[in-house]
């Protein structure tokens, strides 16, 4: 069943402030999530696949996609904070400022910089910056997120 | 780089299209990309809806699969727009073109305009990708 429990613990608009502040778990990614996610996306790009190649890049082994380092904080993040009446995600700028590697450990830091209402008066935009730490606590990835959130009804 | 010569930085024309083969949404697609991302939503009041990062991920395979595939060095960054729900069983493809083009002197810098359609047409995600592309390599002696 893909169906979520009914959750009461749902914030609404209203109730987020801008400046609250949340921080996830860690995770250590490994050569399993990055074989797992060329599978599921089928992005087979040697950066990702060709431990033999990647060896004389300025990488020198395999990268995790970006792309899969950016659904591991989504999933890391909402183990962070108590989530929200989400009504849709919008949007995402992001930017990838350095590798993941095989056995590093990432995890999310974001915090709320806008409100926003709209012309519906029973929702709001929420906009959160967010970071991608790793081991050494160098961010290796960070941009921004608009959801759409209910407010009280 | 062995194999299928990819398409190098020299070979990216601007305003060019591309478009992708199709891809089915499944259920077996969904559960795995919410097992390894851990992100179960908290908003599904329908299990068939598919999560909006999922079609995003399949894009760049659905890219990949293009021939010759481009000879990515790096994902610099991107903005992305969900516009439309996509659920299971809908069938996505991937439409790109090049924006702009940049030389450096290792690779170059393009943006890709790329849109994620369904099965009638319509745009469901939008957005403009930055990637590092590699240059042609001097051939070998």
């Amino acid at each position: 069943m893909l169906r979520p429990m009914a959750n009461d613990d749902r914030r609404y608009f209203d109730e987020i402030e801008v400046g609250e502040a949340y921080e996830s778990p860690g995770r250590t990614v490994t050569e399993a999530d990055i074989v797992m996610f060329a599978g599921l996306s089928g992005d087979y790009n040697v950066l990702h696949t060709d431990a033999e190649f990647m060896k004389s890049s300025i990488f020198g082994e395999r990268i995790a996609h970006g792309l899969l380092g950016l659904s591991i904080q989504s999933g890391l993040l909402t183990r962070g904070m108590r989530p929200y009446a989400t009504i849709a995600f919008l949007g995402l700028r992001w930017k990838f400022k350095g590798p993941i590697k095989i056995g590093d450990t990432i995890r999310a830091r974001a915090k709320v910089t806008g409100k926003k209402e709209t012309s519906k008066s029973d929702r709001g935009i929420v906009t959160l910056s967010r970071q991608v730490l790793n081991q050494r606590g160098e961010v290796v990835q960070e941009g921004e997120t608009d959801v759409m959130v209910a407010r009280q009804p | 780089m062995t194999g299928a010569t990819p398409q190098y930085f020299e070979d990216l024309v601007v305003g060019r299209v591309h478009q992708t083969p199709g891809l089915t949404l499944t259920r077996g697609h969904v559960i795995q990309f919410l097992g390894f991302a851990g992100d179960w939503p908290d908003t599904a009041e329908d299990d068939r809806r598919v999560p909006d990062l999922l079609p995003l991920c399949i894009s760049s395979g659905l890219g990949f699969r293009l021939s010759p595939p481009l000879a990515v060095l790096a994902f610099m960054g991107f903005e992305w727009q969900f516009l439309r729900p996509l659920y299971v069983g809908d069938t996505i493809r991937s439409r790109s073109s090049m924006v702009t083009k940049r030389s450096l002197r290792e690779g170059g810098v393009i943006v890709e305009a790329r849109d994620i359609l369904d099965q009638s047409g319509e745009v469901t995600q939008s957005g403009r990708l930055t990637l590092l592309v590699a240059k042609r390599p001097a051939e070998r002696p």
